[in-house]
């Protein structure tokens, strides 16, 4: 049986196909397809799709299923049906990680922990009322910093004395960054205390709902070394990343029906 | 799901019970608005008043409410607020019945409303019952009941009618034939599936302390009999239990969310809930006792210990068969937002799974609180 998982988030559309036939465990992954979702969920959604199916090289009609994630999900209109991004989450993060019992996400719009068991969500939370500890977070402050988003990690790594940023709130912070640079603080030391702030806040959350261990860390934000070094540090121990972490939700999907 | 006439006659009772008011003060009657659970209806009928609730679930009046107060308190409180002093400069309407009482009766419960109604003595006759805050100890109990001798006797002023014991006993048994009526509709939600919405439900909850009592006999009445009619569809949804704040008559936000993507609310433990209902009032007892007894038991995280409440929710979750419970707050409802934490464990030694969702009236996260429903269902389901 081969399925498609797309997860139309906020920023990029993500799409996978699997095929359930495949025996080997780890290679039912087909393909994967991702690209910006702009102002319209639909045709970026068909886009994914459409690219999806071209890298597997197949055809629409050999599709049995198409489930849908992420913050458009209910706009997909030719997805057979939607799933929450938690619930996604979960069970693409099992299949790569089969002793998985906690997620962290961070995405562009919010953050969500979630603690799994066998592969399904046992519990939950997510924030998604302000910016704070979300991907928004690091954009902003990354911007008041002048340095891009993806060397804000890299950056942190090298500080020597990482600056305190109090506020928890995106827009105070990120006039703390200017004030803290007129100050004359070295980039590396701002970049590494917006870091920290953002792990702190993270690992509140996963305390709240008991992430212990076997904690995996996926959503675009994962890919920054310096987030995951300081979450690890937040939390004491270490975090699974998987290879495309910004993937697990529309794989989630695509196995949505494959046990 | 099936479409009740009782339902339909009550949303459309509004103007029906505004014209009832309008008329009895006409006729001399004194009508009292109310905001809380702890003032007892009981004495105000047998003055020979009526009452509405001030509660407010409305959005747009808020905007009103923050010229006066701060912007980080209760949406109930500022909703009420907003509705009261509103004096009609604005595009914003308020209800007719936030104008159409005689004296507000407050009471001193959380810190918003305390300080809200200093402020509103301003605007309306206020009358303000005090409140134990350690509701266990004897001295409360004998000081509850002299704040109620005192607020029997500030509604014969007002009404200019003894209240007597006979007609106290008279209103306990009519309050207590609703609260019966009550019982006998939960005991429908407790089939599998269940023939009744918690939206349809949350209408009645909500106009209970809006209508006469006359008029919520008779709906319920009725509701009673259609629901007992009722096969219900077979497909089985996730029973989910709500606890936490009042919500407001114009508030549906979350029920609406949760029945609109899968699930079925067989149970609240609000005060739009079980907390109007569960105990009765003693009767043929000192009546004013009776009542200082009953009233003073109500589960509101305003008062200190309030375990009673999550021994209810643990009662309830197993009563009603329940899949999940939805602590609900409003924001900046500190009380509530507290004691999520208590609950929380016990629901989880329980293992009882449980949604937090605090919000406020505005629409802007429907879609957040959606995705959270969602997730919460699937793994229900
Ligand atoms: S929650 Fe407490 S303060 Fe609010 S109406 Fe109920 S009893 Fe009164
Ligand atoms: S919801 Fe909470 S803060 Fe608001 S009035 Fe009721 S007890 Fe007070």
């Amino acid at each position: 049986m081969i399925s498609v998982g797309i997860d139309a988030g906020s920023a990029t559309t993500k799409a996978v196909l699997v095929d359930s036939k495949v025996m080997v465990v780890s290679k039912n992954i087909i393909a994967c397809a991702i690209c910006p979702t702009g102002f319209d969920f639909i045709a970026a959604a068909q886009k994914a799709y459409e690219d999806v199916i071209e890298k597997a090289g197949i055809e629409k009609k050999d599709v049995d299923n198409v489930y849908s994630t992420g913050y458009g999900r209910n706009s997909i209109e030719f997805a057979d049906k939607a799933i929450s991004e938690i619930t996604a989450h979960a069970r693409g993060v099992y299949y790569l990680y089969p002793d998985v019992k906690g997620i962290i996400d961070i995405g562009g719009q919010d953050s969500k922990v979630i603690s799994v068991n066998n592969g399904k969500v046992s519990d939950f939370l997510m924030n998604d009322k302000c910016a704070a500890g979300t991907g928004k977070f690091l954009e902003y402050t990354a911007r008041a910093l002048e340095v891009p988003i993806d060397e804000l990690g890299s950056l942190a790594l090298a500080a020597t004395k990482p600056a305190n940023i109090t506020s928890m709130c995106t827009v105070f912070a990120e006039s703390e960054v200017i004030s803290l640079r007129t100050r004359g603080l070295a980039k590396e030391d701002i970049a590494a205390g917006l870091i920290e702030s953002i792990a702190r806040r993270v690992a509140v959350m996963s305390r709240q709902i008991g992430l212990k261990e076997n904690i995996a860390f996926v959503g675009g934000v994962a890919k920054n070394d310096g987030i995951r070094k300081a979450l690890e540090k937040e939390l004491k121990l270490s975090l699974f990343v998987p290879q495309k972490p910004q993937m697990t939700g529309a794989l989630g999907a695509a196995l949505h029906d494959i046990r | 799901m099936h479409c009740f006439k009782t339902i339909e006659d009550i949303k459309s009772s509004y103007t029906r019970r505004i014209r009832q008011i309008a008329d009895e003060r006409i006729a001399g009657k004194k009508v009292v608005g109310t905001f809380c659970l702890f003032v007892p209806d009981e004495i105000i009928f047998a003055a020979g008043a009526d009452r509405v609730i001030l509660c407010g679930g409305k959005n747009d009046t808020i905007a009103i409410a923050e010229q006066y107060l701060p912007r980080n308190i209760c949406p109930l409180v500022k909703s009420s607020f907003g509705s009261i002093v509103n004096d009609g400069s604005s595009e914003i309407r308020s209800c007719s019945h936030f104008s159409m009482v005689d004296m507000v009766v407050a009471e001193n419960t959380c810190d918003s409303k305390k300080k809200m109604y200093e402020l509103l003595e301003e605007y309306v006759p206020t009358y303000v019952i005090d409140l134990p805050q350690r509701p266990d100890s004897p001295e409360a109990l004998q000081y509850f009941l002299q704040e109620l001798e005192k607020f029997k006797s500030a509604m014969e002023k007002l009404t200019g009618n003894k209240v007597t014991s006979e007609r106290l006993q008279q209103e306990i048994r009519s309050s207590n034939e609703i609260r019966q009526l009550f019982h006998k509709l939960y005991e429908l939600r407790k089939k599998d599936p269940v023939p009744i919405t918690g939206l349809d439900v949350l209408k009645i909850l909500q106009k209970q302390y809006f209508l006469s009592p006359h008029a919520v006999k008779e709906y319920l009445n009725t509701l009673i009999t259609e629901a007992e009619q009722i096969i219900p569809d077979g497909k089985h949804k996730p029973r989910i239990m709500i606890t936490g704040c009042p919500m407001s008559g114009g508030n549906t936000k979350v029920p609406d969310i949760i029945e609109s993507r899968g699930g079925i609310i067989v149970a609240e433990e609000s005060c739009t809930g079980t907390r109007s209902f569960l105990d009765l009032v003693e009767e043929n007892k000192d009546p004013m006792l009776a009542l200082a007894r009953r009233y003073i038991r109500i589960p509101c995280s305003c008062m200190s210990p309030n375990d009673r409440r999550t021994d209810i929710i643990l009662d309830l979750a197993n009563d009603f068969n329940v899949d999940g419970v939805v602590y609900y707050t409003l924001q900046f409802c500190h009380g509530y937002n507290i004691e999520k934490n208590k609950v929380q464990q016990a629901l989880k030694k329980a293992g009882i799974p449980m949604l937090f969702i605090e919000t406020d009236y505005s629409e802007s996260d429907i879609e957040q609180i959606g995705l959270r429903v969602d997730a919460f269902m699937e793994m229900l389901s």
